[in-house]
């Protein structure tokens, strides 16, 4: 697992542009396995080149990846997308322990927006996606209140996606918006859609308006 | 919506065929026009139309009184009605802008992809010619009330700065105000914070000092004026007039920051501190577009006669090497 460490404090100090942290937490535990893993991996990496594609974008996201499966894996520390080469394929194995996902992701956070304050880099309210298919198999409720919390207070947007048979009422006690069902494995539109999100996000001029974002009808069931 | 291709009409029934979608915006989307590469057409979306068609109709119509032949060469300013199929106003064109977005010249990683060998000297010359023309508005009585940098274009080599999106001005024509209903707060000075955009009057004063923080991210490569180390975020420090540059140089930001900001003259860096910090609270503070333009004219010159730098200090490189791989 090895990372290689760039000179993350540099990039807040050389780079000009507002930052929209935005942190994927990952289901990829044994039922992930086979087709539904094949697509997560592929809108992964079709979201980081999407983004890439939008220079102002580019300079702007910062993407956070951690992933769930047997046990909980910071797969990527939060990068300027301009600064990400490529991006491994995440394998399905093992449990869920989504609760200590989300936990580590919130900490993350909270520490990237406290590195953006000290360097007087101004920042968008960070995004966390969390997706899944199944139920956490470890503790989770504190730490969904916790969640939760951060966006009734609008420091955070939580971002609920379920996949196939998930527990649609575990993933929405994360956030104030109820969690959204992927259409199928529709991995790819969702990613196309996040990164369009992510696109209008950061070429907003201002910092603390609302955003209207894409409609979601491209991925999302009923 | 497939809109390619599809048939528009001018006022006079004549026929024109849709081509490409070139952006898509808040209120609507652009196309080319076939067999115009000059002229683009702004279609407004559906239920924009629904919702405030006449009134959008109507201001479109009282910005076409309007122009004349300066400002429809500077400003992409709306020339013909457009009409759908069944004959409904769904917008107007305009001619298209050249050149990059400002927003591409305002930052310390980009600009040199855009803008090559770009130096201070050039920096100054943009800023100049869009005051000219941001002056000429004012003019004719009208206010751009939502400055943005990406509403700015700057063709690379030339010295030629081209406005769009001005369907968005404030304007006054015959007795009938129209407001500017959009804006960013980040831009908007203290006396308009709060207020909803529509129901804003904006003035010389208000206008002077969003112009001001263009200037400044022009001339910093991309730092906003009230970012500030350990500070709250940009819009509370405006309100407060929390500016970290100048006098005391407090907090300023990390890196090479502090060197592009000591390089600049002091009669514009003093500009700078009184409109940012006193100007933030008193709008008579505010250094005038008439005062920029004249300081900027200045520092122009000196740069000509040797006497102030033109090379640009550039606070970061070209993206690292390498870059960071996931797993």
């Amino acid at each position: 697992m090895a990372t290689y460490q760039l000179n993350t404090s540099s990039d807040l100090i050389e780079n000009p542009s507002p930052r929209c942290a935005c942190m994927l937490v990952l289901d990829t535990s044994a039922s992930m396995f086979g087709q539904p893993i094949r697509e997560l991996n592929a809108g992964v990496q079709e979201f980081i080149a999407s983004i890439k594609e939008d220079e102002m974008a580019a300079c702007s996201v910062e993407l956070g990846v951690i992933t769930a499966g047997g046990r909980v894996t910071e797969q990527l520390p939060f990068t300027t997308a301009m600064n990400i080469s490529q991006c491994r394929q995440f394998n399905a194995t093992g449990l869920t322990p989504l609760g200590s996902a989300m936990k580590l992701a919130l900490d993350r956070l909270e520490e990237r927006t406290a590195a953006y304050r000290k360097a007087g880099v101004a920042y968008y309210q960070p995004w966390l996606v969390v997706i899944s298919d199944g139920v956490p198999t470890d503790d989770w409720q504190a730490v969904a209140a916790r969640a939760r919390s951060l966006a009734q207070q609008r420091k955070m947007v939580v971002m609920p996606v379920g996949v196939e048979e998930a527990d649609l009422d575990a993933l929405g006690a994360f956030s104030t918006r109820p969690a959204k069902r992927l259409d199928g494995l529709k991995f790819r539109e969702f990613f196309l859609w996040l990164s369009a999100s992510m696109s209008r996000v950061s070429a907003s001029a201002s910092t603390t308006a609302q955003i209207k974002l894409p409609p979601t009808d491209g991925w999302d069931s009923i | 919506m497939a809109l390619w291709g599809r048939v528009v009409t001018d006022a006079l029934g004549k026929q024109r065929k849709l081509g490409k979608r070139l952006a898509r915006g808040g209120e609507g989307e652009i196309f080319a026009l076939q067999g115009r590469p000059d002229v683009i057409v702004k279609w407004y979306y559906p239920e924009v139309l629904d919702k405030r068609g006449d009134e959008l109709h109507r201001k479109v119509e009282a910005m076409r009184e309007l122009r004349d032949s300066d400002m429809t060469q500077d400003v992409c300013w709306p020339l013909i009605r457009v009409f759908d199929d069944r004959h409904r106003w769904i917008g107007f064109a305009m001619y298209r802008a050249r050149g990059v977005k400002m927003g591409f010249l305002a930052h310390a990683l980009l600009y040199e992809r855009y803008f090559p060998n770009l130096d201070r000297r050039q920096i100054v010359g943009y800023l100049i010619r869009f005051i000219e023309i941001v002056q000429q508005l004012h003019r004719a009585g009208i206010c751009i009330g939502d400055y943005n940098l990406n509403n700015v274009y700057c063709v690379p080599g030339s010295g030629q700065v081209t406005l769009i999106d001005c369907d968005s001005y404030q304007l006054r024509v015959a007795g009938t105000f129209y407001p500017c209903p959009v804006g960013s707060p980040d831009m908007t000075p203290k006396e308009h914070q709060g207020v909803a955009f529509r129901d804003i009057v904006r003035n010389p004063q208000s206008e002077a000092f969003s112009l001001a923080i263009v200037l400044f991210k022009c001339l910093m490569l991309g730092r906003h004026p009230y970012d500030i180390v350990g500070g709250d975020d940009p819009v509370r420090n405006l309100r407060r007039g929390n500016f970290a540059y100048g006098r005391g140089q407090r907090d300023v930001p990390e890196g090479a920051w502090y060197e592009l900001w000591s390089e600049l003259p002091e009669a514009i860096r003093d500009m700078f501190v009184t409109t940012f910090t006193e100007g933030a609270n008193v709008p008579s503070r505010r250094a005038t577009l008439a005062q920029w333009h004249a300081a900027l004219e200045t520092y122009r010159q000196q740069m000509d006669q040797g006497e102030c730098a033109r090379r640009l200090v550039k606070p970061g490189g070209p993206p690292s090497s390498g870059g960071r791989h996931v797993g």
